[in-house]
């Protein structure tokens, strides 16, 4: 970022928009003209070639676990969870945090938020689509993945109520559909404003169909703010009670180290930590890919950096509380873990782990750092590979030294595994790349009545 | 009314003033158009009916939830796991829970296609050109004029109070 844009930050000034952004003429065209008016650049065209290539991998992957089972992967009669559920883990965190971001500083009435929370949102759709491929698979028999919902079935069947497998499929289903209505309803204005911009008349037939006929009157735009208002209020116990059922997944079992009260919100937090990892790498790109820089400004970054320093303190903090927890209760099994987890089989990705995780972010005490590009994009990378290896961890160190040594087995995963894990990295990348030619990245609406304040 | 005074702004401040103008010299404003949620016009408002049909969405599809999983796991489908009870109540909230969120979100739906009059995809307004800019970057006031009333007053206090573009429309 430029000594300018640096200094705009380092002046207290608390602008959101760059003083070059003038009028709301400007806004629009800044978002649009780079989606609409600009062909795909060559990189653009490379990374979607890439992308695809890495969803036909994953796809492969996933092919060949539909037809020969799941002895394909490194899941073995100890590590009966493996790679499968680590990913839905990782994923539906990230999943939560984009939903969470939003509604969150809209109900704290965080004016940075109009620059971000579009494609936070985004973020959260294939986020957690991704993370539904998971269970469905890891059920082995896949096909009758429907079995869970409940239906006047021939035979008077119906689904198990007291399993968590039953929550955790109504708590992603009803994520995941309100997340698209919560999504769809800031989207409504912008679709109007591609909708009756110059163009071509398909795009804004598209468009208008999309839009729904809104005109923007007083009548609308009351309605429109008090649903999504509304909308945010029920999303944040929402996005917090999805993360804690899977945290209850394993807490509600009986297995060393799961057993534990602090899993639901320790999980929550660490889905907001990954999830403003996320954020800032796709802030990052969309600002130098789109030019975006009139909008989203280093005071974005320094803001989101604090907060993922902050995540990372209270990650720090949950880790300790679990090693205390074990001292202080006195549960052998319960030490025996920790001190596996430290000198064990997965050692060295347990260390690694604490240094993405909670070392790090550390980088962050120092102002400079929250401003620039490449501590941005270091430390958001390690964020995500230590909260993958926090979720793969959480299974392995438990399934592999569980109560009865007999049952002690190591977890290698295989080719198939890492094919499906990279297969949904390329598929999530992919999608965002297709939702950046065809979505406003960045919510106009907002950021118009933002300009507005500040002008003012 | 036999013709329309439409005007332009290109600040939310002009766009107010002309309004107050308008009410207080008994203007009859037939149209506001404007790029985002003025919240000026918020004030004072009441309510408008979403939040009680999201509590009800949400209420339905919650209680219909846990009465459907009592039914089926006490009288449907009865079977013992584990010597658990078949009510198990506890068991039963998680999902009702994230089920009534879901329900809420699109009672709400609903709600707002009904009273922000969504789904109607050509209205007359759509052929003014100024509705058009409304999405983009304007604030846009349009002033009814009936027989017998002076068109162009309307026009000069549109154009007085900051109006970017202003014009006279037959109806």
């Amino acid at each position: 970022m430029s000594d300018a844009q640096i200094a705009h930050v380092r002046d207290g000034g608390r602008r959101w928009t760059l003083p070059s952004v003038q009028s709301f003429s400007h806004v629009t065209e800044a978002v649009v003209a780079p989606m609409m008016d600009r062909p795909a650049s060559r990189s653009y065209w490379i990374a979607f070639a890439a992308m695809a290539v890495l969803t036909l991998i994953g796809a492969i992957g996933i092919g060949l676990s539909l037809a020969y089972g799941p002895g394909l992967w490194g899941n073995n009669t100890a590590v009966v969870w493996g790679f499968p559920i680590a990913n839905y883990v990782w994923w539906i965190g990230i999943g939560n945090a984009g939903t969470l971001i939003s509604s969150l500083l809209l109900l704290t009435r965080q004016k940075w938020r109009a620059s971000i929370n579009r494609f936070a949102e985004a973020m959260t759709l294939f986020a957690v689509s991704m993370a539904g491929i998971f269970p469905i698979l890891h059920l082995g028999r896949q096909q009758y993945f429907y079995w869970l919902a409940p239906y006047p079935a021939t035979m008077g069947v119906w689904p198990q109520w007291r399993s968590a497998l039953v929550w955790d499929f109504w708590s992603i289903l009803s994520y995941l559909l309100f997340s698209i209505l919560f999504f769809y309803v800031g989207l409504i204005p912008d679709l109007a404003t591609l909708r009756d911009r110059p163009g071509r008349r398909g795009w804004r037939r598209f468009y208008g169909v999309l839009a729904m006929g809104w005109q923007g009157t007083p009548r609308q735009w009351r309605a429109q703010d008090r649903l999504h208002t509304i909308m945010a209020v029920i999303a944040v116990p929402l996005v917090c009670s999805v993360h804690s059922i899977v945290g209850l997944d394993f807490a509600a079992s009986l297995m060393p180290g799961w057993t534990e009260s602090i899993f639901p919100p320790y999980f929550v937090v660490g889905a907001f930590f990954s999830g403003f990892a996320v954020v800032v790498l796709i802030a990052l790109i969309i600002r130098w890919a789109m030019k975006l820089e009139g909008l989203i400004v280093p005071a974005h970054f320094n803001v989101m950096a604090r907060v993922i320093l902050a995540s990372a303190i209270v990650m720090g903090a949950s880790y300790g509380a679990e090693w205390f927890s074990a001292w202080w209760g006195g549960d052998a099994a319960d030490i025996r873990l920790v001190v596996y987890e430290f000198t064990g089989d997965y050692w060295w990705l347990y260390w690694l782990m604490l240094a993405c995780n909670v070392a790090a972010a550390q980088i962050f005490w120092l102002p400079a750092m929250r401003t620039n590009v490449w501590a941005l994009v270091a430390v958001s990378i390690a964020v995500l590979v230590g909260m993958w290896l926090e979720r793969i961890l959480i299974i392995l160190n438990t399934l592999s030294n569980g109560y009865e040594p007999s049952f002690w087995r190591t977890y290698a995963p295989t080719l198939v595994d890492f094919a499906i894990l990279i297969g949904t990295l390329g598929a999530f990348v992919w999608l965002f790349l297709i939702f950046a030619r065809l979505i406003p990245v960045v919510s106009m609406h907002e950021v118009r009545e933002l300009v507005s304040e500040e002008r003012a | 009314m036999t013709a329309v005074a439409i005007a332009t702004f290109d600040s939310e401040g002009a766009y107010l003033r002309a309004r107050a103008d308008a009410i207080a010299r008994d203007h009859r404003i037939v149209g506001e158009w404007m790029p985002y949620a003025s919240k000026a016009l918020g004030e004072g408002e009441g309510r408008n009916g979403i939040l009680a049909s999201v509590l009800a969405g949400g209420a339905l599809g919650g209680f219909g939830l846990f009465a459907l999983e009592s039914w089926s796991a006490v009288s449907a489908y009865p079977i013992d796991s584990g010597g658990r009870a078949l009510w198990s109540w506890q068991a039963f909230i998680p999902a009702p829970v994230e089920f009534s969120a879901l329900a809420g979100g699109i009672a709400g739906m609903i709600a707002l296609f009904v009273k922000a009059r969504l789904t109607r995809l050509n209205h007359p307004a759509f052929d003014w050109n100024e509705v058009a800019d409304a999405s983009q970057s304007s604030f846009v006031l349009a002033l009814g004029c009936d027989e017998g009333e002076d068109a162009n007053a309307a026009l000069d206090l549109l154009a007085g109070a900051g109006a970017t573009h202003s014009r006279l429309l037959g109806v």
